[in-house]
């Protein structure tokens, strides 16, 4: 045997040794670790200010928030640092009752100066969340009476503090240690993170995973079953399948077509069903609405020139469902007791549509731009845009689809250079403060330039709803908001889309919850 | 030589700086990066606070001579979506890189110069045939197919590899073999046909007439001088695997420079965007330098006039 032969027989001996100790390696680490794989895991900061809903998924188990919830999206005085609250008869003053012993992952004490600090800076210039901007209207102060006790001071009534402070909507109310920061400094801080969640920081390596690690006995938790708890970035469907059957991955966001397949392999396929809504609007007129879709009747042609039960079967391949509301998230419709009727859902009747138009004037159809993009969670994006444009063809509408990337439609929309146009969103589910807050930006006139409705009569129920102190008029409100973005037509609802996650067959009994960008791992983790 | 070297380097701080500018201008006229950073929700306050936050909405020459100022000094700024400092960003992934592009050269060229060199000493033989074929499945498979079907069957199906992210030697395998097939196709075929017409010449005669042993005939006298091309093509293909191996980085989910750059387009985020064109460039200066420093030593006839 020549040397070169001797020395490819070891390397090959060598390959397939190594191989074993892989596989073995891989099935061992599956009991203690956690593993999630994510397409993307947004701006993958750790500081909440500057991270918002998108990174929830992994910056929830890392800070508890001031106010919890439960996996169904309910507040709850478990789940938080808050075991209760209680507002004033003005409804000025929320005092919040904080947990004892509840202590950072460097062993300092959690504190009302702690809860303080992270709500202000929360609303801070820095923060990049997006809902900063109704805290630092409504709030006037926040006082510390004492270590365990604090006091929201807000400049008019409102009922809304604890659930914008809460797990259900963004990151700010997540409590950050107020030592240890103004010691580091921001920019310390968001690289080697501190909190007080069941799960520590302990090493991230952007565009490639988040490692955390448990920490024992927590209130939340118990000792977490799962030692460590990785967020990996695998932005390629076919890998992160290939890691689910390797055993690398416990938990993969999977898209739709494939969830058939997997199912037939034996991988159990959780579906958040409604996680998000396919809503599409006109970019309006620097004025407000713009010819020809002020009037109502082009409006309601547009709508029912679409056949939604096909786009749901054909695009989405049957895991999405009908939407009947413009924007209208249906995880907060229990929230306010609203129920809509089979006479809101769009019925397909091109007939119609045709109608309608030819008594709007418009018997030979108008020219109608439609962006097309591809959105984050959203892989159909281009193709549903396309597909609907085809049924406004059928009904004489000239469409034109003009592709980019969501960036450039949104400067469209929000300097309304194309007034007419048609946009859309994959909108996450929410509660109703989280409908709230999207309502107040995109269907409310003083909210230019982001107002996709532009009706004084809905202006005037956002406006009463952030001071409204009686919660069954808010829910009131809410449902009229719904009601009439219904009754005029005040946007393209589409459909409701169930996202796909695939676990690994060891997994286990898991509920994702429908609280908006958390899978509630808390659950799964739990040792009690 | 030293002269050589010397003027070569001002040469490439001139290109850096010319591209500093082309690349500040060609960034900020992609649009507004905020949009990719704030929820579509965010308001006009929250975005104005944020330009101000980032220093977005400083005049753009100030803009500029900022980041000229502090990338001499290697300071590239803070990432606007990640908000953590560039060079951090590259210092975390460009080393993930090297290792990956150092892995699949190092595969080419162990394909490569067997085959390559065999295929020209058996020209036309079935080791000859085979190197071609070799050659065309290097040069057509496109480098996207290729890696989804070594995912989705050898990692995925059989199970015999790492499927993605940087977990160990083994997770090197599939990306770096993706990576290399492409360059084992253009090396082998120009160490081909430069051994071919090497082995014919009257020097290679002469040593097989005096009795030298043909592997010393090969290895030592032939390989050499059909070495040039090669070194050039390994050099620049080995910037090109370092600094964009953007598909092959978003399939195997490898944390490298190429899915940082892809990231920072995708995302407007100016600082990563100018950052990475500039260790780019960098890069390719400095592998085009080794290169040319290469050629003398491998050639004596060449050296660079004083």
């Amino acid at each position: 045997m020549t040397s070169s032969s001797r020395f490819v027989g070891l390397a090959l001996l060598s390959l397939a040794l190594a191989l074993l100790g892989s596989v073995d390696l891989a099935s061992a680490q599956a009991k203690t670790e956690l593993n999630v794989g994510l397409s993307g895991l947004a701006s993958e900061t750790l500081d909440p200010p500057v991270a918002g809903h998108f990174v929830k998924y992994y910056l929830s188990m890392m800070y508890d928030y001031l106010v919890g919830s439960t996996a169904d999206g309910q507040l709850s005085p478990t789940g938080g640092l808050a075991t209760k609250w209680e507002n004033s008869a003005d409804h000025k003053r929320w005092t919040f009752h904080l947990r004892k012993g509840v202590t950072f992952h460097n062993g300092d004490p959690v504190t009302a100066d702690d809860v303080k600090f992270s709500l202000e800076r929360a609303a801070g210039k820095r923060s990049t969340t997006g809902y900063a901007g109704i805290l630092r209207t409504l709030v006037d102060k926040i006082e510390t009476p004492a270590p365990d006790r604090i006091v929201i001071v807000t400049k008019d009534p409102t009922l809304i503090i604890p659930a914008y402070l809460s797990r259900t909507l963004s990151s700010e109310g997540m409590i950050v240690p107020k030592k240890y920061i103004e010691t580091v400094g921001d920019d310390a801080f968001a690289r080697k993170p501190i909190g007080s969640g069941p799960y520590k920081f302990v090493e991230q390596v952007t565009g490639s995973h988040i490692k955390l690690a448990a920490v024992d006995n927590h209130w939340r938790t118990g000792t977490p079953k799962y030692k460590t708890m990785t967020f990996r970035v695998v932005p390629e469907e076919t890998t992160r399948i290939a890691l689910l059957r390797r055993g690398e991955v416990d938990i993969a966001e999977v898209s739709r077509e494939r969830v058939k397949e997997l199912q037939r392999e034996g991988f159990p396929v959780q579906l958040r069903r409604e996680e998000s809504i396919f809503s599409m609007w006109w970019v309006l007129d620097p004025s407000g609405w713009p010819a020809p879709m002020k009037d109502k009747r082009v409006r309601e042609a547009m709508n029912v020139a679409i056949d939604r039960g096909e786009v749901v079967q054909g695009i989405f391949g049957g895991l999405a469902e009908p939407a009947p509301i413009p924007m209208g998230l249906s995880w907060a419709f229990k929230d306010i007791g609203f129920k809509p009727g089979p006479e809101m859902n769009y019925t397909y009747d091109p007939a119609r549509a045709k109608k309608l138009l030819a008594d709007a004037g418009l018997a030979n159809g108008f020219p109608l731009d439609v962006y097309a993009f591809q959105l984050t969670g959203f892989p159909e994006g281009k193709a549903a845009a396309e597909a609907v444009a085809g049924y406004w063809e059928k009904i004489g509408i000239k469409t034109k689809l003009i592709p980019v990337d969501y960036p450039a439609f949104r400067k469209n929309w929000v300097d309304r250079k194309t007034p007419g146009a048609i946009g859309y969103f994959n909108i996450a589910n929410r509660n109703w403060i989280g409908a709230y807050a999207l309502l107040e930006k995109m269907a409310y006139s003083p909210s230019k330039p982001n107002d996709t409705a532009n009706d004084p009569e809905i202006d005037g129920m956002i406006a009463q709803v952030m001071k409204q102190t009686d919660q069954q008029k808010v829910n009131t409100l809410m449902r009229n908001i719904y009601t009439r973005l219904r009754s005029e037509h005040l946007g393209m609802p589409i459909a409701y889309l169930h996202s796909a996650y695939a676990t690994s067959k060891t997994l286990g009994k898991w509920n994702p919850g429908t609280v908006m960008y958390d899978f509630y791992l808390d659950d799964l983790a739990a040792s009690k | 030589m030293v002269r050589f070297v010397a003027t070569r380097l001002l040469q490439s701080l001139i290109a850096l700086l010319m591209l500093s500018v082309v690349v500040f201008i060609l960034a900020r006229a992609t649009g507004d990066p905020l949009s990719m950073v704030l929820p579509m929700s965010a308001t006009e306050e929250d975005y104005a606070n944020a330009r101000a936050y980032l220093g977005l909405d400083r005049p753009y020459l100030e803009q500029y001579f900022s980041f000229v100022g502090r990338a001499v000094v290697g300071d590239f700024g803070t990432s606007i979506r990640a908000r953590k400092p560039v060079s951090e960003l590259i210092g975390e992934r460009l080393p993930n890189s090297l290792k990956l592009a150092t892995f699949a050269m190092t595969v080419s060229v162990l394909m490569a110069f067997p085959l390559g060199i065999m295929a020209a000493v058996k020209k036309g033989t079935a080791v000859d045939r085979m190197a071609q074929i070799v050659s065309i499945l290097g040069q057509s498979l496109p480098t996207f197919w290729l890696a989804i079907v070594l995912v989705e069957f050898v990692a995925g199906r059989w199970q015999w590899l790492p499927a993605g992210g940087n977990t160990g030697f083994l997770s090197y395998v599939l990306p770096g073999f993706t990576l290399g097939w492409f360059v084992v196709a253009g090396m082998m075929r120009l160490l081909r046909s430069g051994m071919l017409e090497v082995l014919d010449s009257e020097y290679v005669k002469l040593a097989r007439v005096k009795g030298v042993v043909e592997g010393r005939v090969i290895w030592l006298h032939a390989l050499k001088n059909a070495m040039i091309p090669v070194v050039t093509f390994a050099g620049i293909y080995f910037s090109i695997l370092v600094t964009t191996a953007i598909v092959v980085e978003t399939v195997f989910a490898w944390p490298g420079l190429g899915r940082l750059a892809y990231e920072g387009i995708s995302g407007r985020d100016f600082p990563v965007i100018q950052a990475v064109v500039m260790v780019t460039a960098a890069i390719v200066a400095v592998v085009n330098l080794g290169v040319d420093c290469l050629y003398a030593a491998i050639d004596p006839r060449i050296r660079y006039a004083r």
